[in-house]
């Protein structure tokens, strides 16, 4: 059964808040079809000082879907994507001339390859009163995920829908060359995250959503190939067992016309580790003559340092510490433009993003310098078809 | 006399906290107060692809996946999982 128009929408509306890896409700609502994707990514090379393989990271990702009903209430989604990486990757940092950071790189050329998979399946109850399972497999040479989700959407009146669910993982490492390079020989981390939202239709042409979500994670949360200076020595990035995390995120969408609309989002986050987060996007979607569609978007985020972060630290220091950038204050800008031109039951899409990351960017600026922040450009690529 | 300062300062902390609470459910009756009531057949513009919180599912997945891989604190909501694919 093909969802009319409204309730494919509505479907939209409610199930809402998903996560970034498993299949969405709104994905199941949309008839019988199936989506192929290719995506580059490329990094600069570092603006600040650095040793070691110069060249940075690329990956070469493919992703496929198939979305496809089983029988009148019930909806089955398949996901798969596999990434190729390589590069060399940010190992640690040192005190160069005037205590200014050098950023070392990891000497050898990192390649490595990443596998994926989700399968989900959404009941309908009638109207927008749906139930998601979900899980997913993911897998590395030396990291392997395992996840299980599910959510719930349910109708409170005609304009307000409830959105809430839970999932859990459980992912297990066993770092390369272990032995060589005195590394954790293997660990696990367990996350489990709880998230509700509450969707409202505004009038005929907006609807607004606003959602909290709480993640806690355990077990071994560093970075295995990552050192860390402290004072003459270098040893491993160490970071607390446990890490709490809150987030807000509110999202807002409005149609002009019949041929445009507009896309706002916005996100706040903290967690246990000190951080904050502020995350702001804008896109909009203008249709043209002839099928085509053009999306052009931009994005900011802003994020506070971890507390035990430094580029490097003073003898005595810890008992955690990390010189991870992902840890450091920065911010970041991108813009983005999709297009993409629909023939009959085909649809083609291409576009680009550019991602440009520093310390300037940070919300109050950075109080510790951030080398290895990234800036990257991604070009993609994409074929559907709907069976309907 | 150090228990009830750190009472105090809890009660400083809850008081904090319900104000935000407070605000927060004010402004959502405000925005309840704002909407209009809006009919199935008038929600045409509303079930547009363009109007999805998410029109291509796995773009969204992959954009998320990247800032999720080189960003301390990003993410969507939602279920957790699917691997690193970090550096």
């Amino acid at each position: 059964m093909r969802p009319s128009p409204s309730l494919s929408l509505l479907l939209a509306a409610s199930a809402a808040l998903t996560g970034h890896n498993v299949a969405r409700a709104d994905e199941t609502s949309s008839g019988q079809y199936a989506g192929y994707r290719f995506n580059v990514y490329s990094e600069d090379a570092l603006s600040a000082p650095s040793l070691g393989d110069p060249r940075r990271y690329e990956v070469y990702s493919q992703q496929f879907l198939l979305n496809t009903p089983v029988g009148d209430r019930n909806t089955l989604s398949v996901n798969a994507t596999h990434e190729v990486m390589s590069g060399s990757s940010p190992w640690y940092v040192i005190p160069g001339p005037d205590n200014k950071p050098i950023q070392v790189l990891s000497g050898a050329t990192i390649r490595d390859h990443r596998s994926a998979a989700t399968v989900a399946f959404t009941h309908a109850r009638g109207g927008n009163d749906t139930t998601t399972v979900s899980t997913t497999y993911s897998q590395e040479r030396d990291y392997h995920s395992a996840a299980l989700g599910a959510e719930r959407s349910l109708p409170l009146n005609s304009a307000l829908t409830l959105g809430f669910g839970g999932s859990f993982s459980h992912d297990r490492i066993e770092p390369f060359e272990a032995n060589l390079y005195d590394r954790i020989q293997r660990a696990k981390k367990n996350t489990t995250s709880a998230f509700a939202s509450l969707s409202l239709v505004l009038d005929r042409v907006s609807v607004v959503e606003s959602g909290i979500q709480f993640n806690y994670q355990t077990g071994y949360l560093s970075d295995p190939y990552k050192q860390v200076s402290v004072g003459d020595t270098l040893d491993p990035d160490t970071r607390p067992g446990g890490r709490g995390e809150a987030a807000w995120l509110v999202r807002y969408r409005r149609a002009f016309g019949e041929n445009a609309a507009l896309h706002l989002d916005s996100r706040l986050s903290a967690n246990s580790w000190g951080q904050h987060s502020l995350t702001l996007e804008a896109s909009w979607y203008q249709s043209l003559r002839g099928g085509w569609q053009l999306i052009p978007g931009v994005r900011y985020y802003s994020q506070s340092r971890a507390r035990f972060y430094a580029p490097f630290f003073a003898a005595g220091s810890g008992p955690d510490f990390s010189s991870d950038y992902r840890l450091g204050a920065f911010g970041a800008a991108a813009a983005n433009l999709n297009l993409r031109k629909r023939v009959g039951h085909w649809e083609f899409s291409a576009g680009a993003e550019r991602y440009h990351a520093g310390t300037g960017y940070a919300i109050g600026g950075a109080d510790s310098a951030d080398p290895a922040v990234v800036s990257y450009t991604r070009v993609f690529a994409g074929l559907d078809y709907h069976f309907d | 006399m150090r228990s009830n300062a750190k009472l105090r300062r809890s009660s400083r902390r809850i008081e904090h906290a319900l104000r935000w609470v407070l605000a927060l459910a004010a402004l959502a009756c405000l925005g309840g107060c704002a909407t209009q009531t809006v009919q199935p057949w008038q929600r045409g513009r509303l079930a547009r692809w363009d109007m999805r919180w998410d029109p291509d599912p796995l773009q969204a997945a992959m954009n998320q996946h990247a800032y999720f891989s080189k960003e301390g604190t990003s993410g969507e909501i939602g279920a957790a999982g699917g691997g690193c694919g970090c550096n």
